[in-house]
């Protein structure tokens, strides 16, 4: 559960993002959409209690998981990676492993992963925890077509099992129509268009939603 | 020059019993000074140069204020700290290898803080925003930020080393260079300065050179191989 009221992030006297009201209910997935520096790092991070609104009220369900736009490998194996902080969870972590095709490289050190590999192993070290509050930042921007459907696959799951509220920013528009049940376009900081994926393609609620739609070319 | 070198290995291999123990001293007292700052300064550097709170500004002036305090005005407040008449007089530990560690924790510390505080606060963006993101606990984060780092924090811990090793103004005042207890290579080699027997003088600070040459040696190993894992 996500409820925002009257947030605004400002960097000197430039607003990056100002959203009058947002709710999620628990158990929806909302992806968010827009081009580069709308502000779809801006909010996660807002949600996730990593940066403070400069003004207005955050409330976000916990626990929260959150992963950042740009994957980090910390020192030692891919396995120690995602065991870091919850070593019982040994089991479930191979599965998921398995599941992203990266078991194979299961002692492998992280930092030698390609951008792919690291990226889906960044989701794997998430996904070993439980959490009532998703947060992922493009999690798919690194991977190639079938690299993507694996973490959706997992992604699916994860949600099934777990209930959890998720919210995604991606510029890959399958990702957003195939795992979303709601969609945002940001525009300069602000809410464009918000509502259902079909709803919005099939009548967008203005012309610069309409134009930017009209850009995915599906 | 040529005599001092002939002299400082002439040293090392007579296994001079005096040279052999204020070697010794100087060691465990290095040891010591480093050991002490760096399990302070480290955790406390990362914890600054990682966290905001009021008042930070202010703090980080003062660190690095500390960190260019004079070697013989850390000798002078230990001192009186720790005179028959001062606060910590009960101890009776002033002359003794203790409080020089104490003097030099007092002058180290800061360093040790300064330095690790401002690599730290570029360093460990990534892996904080990570860390916190999995939800890992407080303490945890803090270790992870240290051992993510720890090629380079090696490098703080030898800056800490290499001040110990050399310092003389602070051990002199509270260690008072007394023979067979409290001399060190750098108050031995002032004394003999003083005596106007350079040439021993020089082979000591050789010897000194050389120890620390030894101790970079060896951690700069570590460091490749904590590179390597
Ligand atoms: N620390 C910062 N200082 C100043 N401006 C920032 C800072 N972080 C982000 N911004 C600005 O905020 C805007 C939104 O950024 P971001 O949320 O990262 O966009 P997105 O993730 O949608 O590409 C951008 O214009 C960016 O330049
Ligand atoms: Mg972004």
């Amino acid at each position: 559960m996500i409820e925002l009221s009257h947030v605004k992030k400002t960097y000197r006297d430039r607003t990056v993002l100002e959203i009058d009201t947002l709710t999620v209910p628990q158990g929806e997935t909302l992806a968010l959409v827009g081009p580069n520096g709308c502000g779809k790092t801006t909010l996660l991070r807002i949600l996730a209690g990593r940066l403070k609104s400069t003004e207005g009220s955050v409330k976000a369900a916990a626990p929260v998981l959150y992963l950042p736009q740009k994957p980090y490998a910390f020192r030692g194996t891919v396995l120690h990676n995602i065991l870091l902080g919850t070593h019982k969870k040994r089991g479930e972590a191979l599965r998921l492993l398995e599941e992203t095709d990266l078991l194979h490289l299961k002692d492998k050190k992280a930092a030698s992963l390609s951008g792919g590999e690291l990226q889906r192993m960044a989701l794997c070290r998430l996904l070993v925890r439980p959490c009532s509050l998703l947060l992922l930042d493009e999690p798919t921007s690194a991977c190639d077509a079938a690299g993507t459907e694996l973490l959706l696959g997992v992604l699916r799951r994860y949600r099934e099992a777990t209930g959890c509220t998720m919210v995604l920013s991606t510029h890959t528009p399958a990702v957003a129509l195939n795992t979303a049940n709601r969609l945002i376009i940001l525009n300069g900081g602000t809410i464009e268009a918000d509502g259902g994926p079909q709803t919005i393609l099939r009548a967008p609620e203005s012309d610069w939603a309409k134009q930017f739609i009209a850009g995915w070319r599906i | 020059m040529e005599e001092s070198f002939r002299k400082a290995f002439e040293l090392l291999l007579s296994r001079d019993p005096e040279l052999l123990q204020i070697l010794g001293v100087t060691l465990r007292m290095s040891f010591f000074s480093t050991t002490i700052s760096c399990l302070i300064g480290l955790p406390l550097g990362t914890l600054l140069g990682t966290h905001r709170f009021p008042g930070k500004g202010v703090l980080k002036k003062l660190i690095h204020t500390l960190m260019g305090l004079p070697p013989v005005v850390a000798g002078l407040i230990v001192y009186m700290l720790f005179t028959h008449y001062g606060p910590f007089g009960r101890l009776n530990l002033l002359f003794t290898v203790d409080v020089m560690v104490v003097a030099q924790c007092l002058l180290i510390t800061p360093v040790v803080i300064g330095l690790s505080s401002s690599y730290m606060e570029t360093a460990t963006k990534h892996t904080i925003e990570t860390a916190k993101g999995m939800g890992l606990s407080r303490g945890r984060v803090l270790f992870l930020c240290l051992s993510e780092n720890r090629a380079s924090l090696l490098s703080v811990v030898l800056n800490a080393f290499g001040r110990s090793i050399a310092e003389v103004g602070a051990v002199s005042i509270v260690g008072g260079n007394i023979q067979w207890k409290t001399r060190v290579m750098t108050t031995a080699i002032m004394l003999e300065t003083n005596k106007g027997k350079f040439h021993f003088a020089l082979a000591l600070g050789i010897v000194l050179l050389l120890v620390a040459f030894v101790v970079n040696v060896a951690a700069s190993w570590t460091v490749r191989e904590a590179r390597d894992d």
